[in-house]
């Protein structure tokens, strides 16, 4: 204390009177609060001192830190020390923050209000969050089209897939079937060989293995057909020790047209395979069935050999046939090893290089001695004959329940298979009966051989036609204004299986020539014959005709004549008789028929009339020859104005 | 009664088919309405907002609904694959007009073959009748009988 002292001076609390009212009410000034008196009391002590105080020391310190700053200067990092030291205050207590947060106790956050930001950062924060977005939207916009491609390539996959699908639907009888396992993605498709019009009892169990085709269908969206090895196959038709040559090449190469591997696309294994396996399982029906009707009791069927995927069938003649499936990898090599030397006495099986040799000395026979017929035409005739029945029942609705559908028997009980063994043999017969007719024909100039289709597997028919030459007929008509001449005679024979039956015109009938009137002649006669009759038989049947129409020329011109089979007789004067006789013979390389002309006297119906070639010249005897038409005619003629000549 | 059991399977494939078709329409009603959903709340957030914080949940949101959308997709185009299965499958009747079909077409061109056939037949007749004519007609037939 310096020695100025400072008093101050309080009033007596003592209640002074404030105011008095008109009515006489005194008022006095409110009675302060405790609070109020204390309050009084601190604002009345005076802290100027200890303020000036303060601030004197403040004064030195700051002038003390001008006098030394101004000696040093100041650090350059230093105001971004501070910054980072309030950045990190910042964040302890954010951290703090998100601790307590996280360790979910209870926050209560204060309104804080952001301090106002400025026109530009608030349009670089607009700028960046709006780049950020549209970033955004083109990422999605890339997705977007991945995405779309993505679609696009299922939706192709998928429309080439159940196009495939279809198509395979429309041909097949496809299934769809459930795959139990989860792993394989998708269901999966049989193809169901099985062909229910075999069989005739309604509740059919289901398909065997060997009748299904799996058709597996992968994640990739593929179809592919795996086959096991051996399951294509080829069939086969021939005759047993005739090498088939290329004919069963070819068969092979028809039917091998593709190698069992499993396919890719769904479309080119539809292509490649449909054929096959279409092939195959109507060959395996025709098989099954042709097996099934080998074993029933039925005309034309002869089972000599049975094996698997093999029958040998004979068919008569000497001649059996064999059928069979094999493995398209196989080809032609497995036929050499079943020629068989002997058909009747089963089968033997030889070397297969002895084996190829007797096939082909038997097969150079039998071309020359007429042949078999191709056997590939007899493949697809087999084939036909029982697709037109399987198939064509499906338009007839099956009438027998609870058996097995075979083949209708035919009229003669043949069945099918019959019906093709028995039309094969009659094919090879035929061929002989044709080779004889020519032969026959070839050697008589004057006779025209036509074939007639008859359209039928078992019936053949030929004519023989004997032709007048047109010389004669003009001549004829020259003469003769009523009558019109004969200008050819026939000879039909027609083969039935295996019978032939001849039908011809101009022979003598056994009735009529016991009656001795040549009038009575049948104008046609039938009759039948064996194959190596054959010969003789259509050329006496031609020389007869030929003698038919000498004699109706000689009563032409009025000349009584007597006609036997083969000869025609004038008589002359004196009981003489001449006769111009026809000989046959089909081995004769100069011509078939040849003609004699015997004198007789009226002593000669007593003798046996014969002919003896090898005496060309003889008293009663002349060997005129082979002799055409023109030239016969005209012998009659001769005859004639000899019968007309000698009378006189 | 008896109408009812004679016609029980087929009620009860008939209800089954309704059912089927129900669920079906339903299944395509809801991806339908998902996209269409999805993809206008794509569109609804396309306004930029000022705290980045929404922009960036907006952000994963919008991959969200984009994998919807493509979802729905992928599930509307196995519907599809599995009604063209169904009509594959179970379209009996275009299946036998198919078939019908078809098989007049084999019959057709099974006649149209056979009456080819027969023509062929009667014309190689025809041909065979005046070939044989003409040979034995020849006179290179004649020449070689008078040869023999």
């Amino acid at each position: 204390m310096n020695g100025n002292l400072e008093i101050s001076v309080d009033k007596l609390p003592v209640k002074r009177l404030d105011a008095i009212e008109e009515t006489g009410a005194e008022r006095f000034p409110p009675d302060v609060g405790y609070d109020e008196k204390r309050e009084s009391l601190i604002r009345r002590i005076d802290f100027a001192w200890a303020v000036e105080k303060d601030d004197n020391k403040r004064l030195k310190k700051s002038s003390k830190e001008s006098s030394s700053s101004a000696t040093t200067t100041p650090w350059q990092w230093q105001n971004m020390v501070e910054n980072l030291q309030f950045a990190h205050q910042e964040l302890s207590v954010i951290i703090d923050l998100i601790n307590t947060v996280e360790a979910n106790d209870a926050v209560t956050v204060a309104g804080m209000t952001r301090p106002k930001a400025l026109p530009n950062e608030v349009l670089s924060d607009l700028s960046v969050s709006a780049a950020t977005k549209l970033q955004c939207y083109r990422h999605l916009g890339i997705y977007f089209k991945q995405s779309a491609k993505s679609l696009e390539q299922q939706i192709a996959k998928e429309a080439r897939f159940y196009g495939a699908l279809i198509r395979l639907q429309q041909n097949w009888k496809v299934k769809r079937q459930r795959v139990a396992a989860p792993a394989s993605g998708n269901e999966g498709f049989t193809i169901d060989l099985f062909d229910n019009s075999l069989y005739d009892s309604a509740p059919v169990s289901r398909p065997s293995s060997l009748s299904t085709i799996r058709i597996d269908h992968d994640s990739a969206g593929m179809l592919a057909i795996n086959l096991p090895p051996n399951s294509c196959r080829s069939f086969r038709f021939g005759f047993l020790g005739v090498q088939s040559g290329d004919s069963s090449k070819q068969c092979s190469k028809v039917k091998n047209s593709c190698s069992p591997r499993p396919s890719k696309e769904a479309k080119e294994s539809v292509n490649d395979d449909e054929c096959v396996r279409e092939k195959h399982s109507l060959l395996r029906e025709v098989f099954d069935i042709v097996n099934r009707e080998a074993f029933k009791q039925s005309l034309g069927v002869n089972v000599t050999g049975i094996r698997e995927n093999y029958l040998q069938l004979g068919i008569g003649l000497g001649i059996s046939i064999f059928l069979s499936l094999i493995p398209s990898n196989q080809g032609d090599l497995s036929v050499d090893s079943w020629v068989n030397q002997n058909v009747e006495s089963g089968i033997l099986p030889l070397d297969s290089h002895d084996g190829v040799k007797l096939a082909e000395e038997k097969d150079d026979i039998l071309r020359k001695s007429g042949g078999y017929p191709n056997p590939l035409t007899y493949e697809i005739y087999l084939q036909q004959v029982f697709h037109e029945y399987l198939y064509g029942r499906a338009k007839n609705k099956p009438i027998s329940t609870g058996t097995r559908v075979s083949g209708p028997p035919t009229k003669d009980g043949s069945g099918l298979l019959g019906h093709f063994c028995l039309s094969l043999a009659h094919r090879i017969f035929s061929n002989k009966v044709h080779v004889e007719l020519e032969n026959a024909v070839c050697g008589v100039p004057y006779l025209h051989l036509v074939s007639h289709p008859t359209w039928h597997s078992r019936t053949s028919s030929w004519t023989v036609f004997l032709k007048v030459p047109q010389s004669i007929l003009h001549a004829e008509s020259n003469s003769r204004t009523a009558e019109t001449a004969k200008s050819h005679f026939r000879t039909n024979v027609v083969v039935n299986d295996d019978c032939i039956h001849v039908e011809g015109e101009g022979t003598p009938n056994v009735v009529g020539l016991f009656k001795g009137r040549s009038e009575d002649m049948s104008s046609m006669n039938k009759y039948d014959c064996d194959l190596a009759d054959l010969p003789v038989i259509i050329l006496q049947q031609v020389a007869s005709q030929v003698i038919r129409w000498l004699h109706e020329e000689a009563l032409m011109v009025g000349i009584k004549a007597n006609r036997d089979f083969l000869s025609l007789s004038f008589e002359l004067d004196q009981g003489e008789t001449v006769s111009l006789v026809a000989h046959v013979d089909p081995e004769d390389m100069r011509g078939c028929i040849s003609w004699w002309l015997v004198m007789e006297d009226g002593f000669a119906a007593e003798r046996k009339l014969s002919i003896d070639i090898s005496d060309d010249a003889s008293d009663y005897k002349k060997f005129l020859g082979h002799l055409s038409l023109d030239v016969l005619y005209s012998t009659l003629m001769d005859l004639v104005s000899l019968c007309g000549g000698g009378s006189h | 009664m008896n109408k009812g059991a004679g016609s029980g399977p087929t009620a009860a494939a008939a209800a089954a088919a309704a059912q089927k078709q129900k669920t079906l329409m339903q299944r395509v009603e809801t991806d339908i309405a998902s996209i269409v959903d999805n993809f206008s709340q794509l569109v609804n957030v396309a306004r930029v907002n000022d705290p980045p914080v929404r922009n960036s949940q907006e952000s994963f949101m919008m991959e969200m609904r984009a994998s919807r959308m493509v979802q729905a997709a992928d599930s509307l185009l196995k519907l599809v694959s599995e009604l063209k299965q169904t009509a594959i499958f179970s379209g009996f009747a275009s299946l036998n007009d198919h078939v019908e079909q078809r098989t007049n077409e084999f019959n057709q061109q099974a006649e149209k073959t056979d009456r080819m056939l027969a023509r062929i037949g009667e014309e190689a007749a025809a041909s065979l009748k005046e070939l044989e004519a003409h040979y034995y007609s020849s006179g290179h037939r004649t020449t070689q009988n008078s040869q023999q």
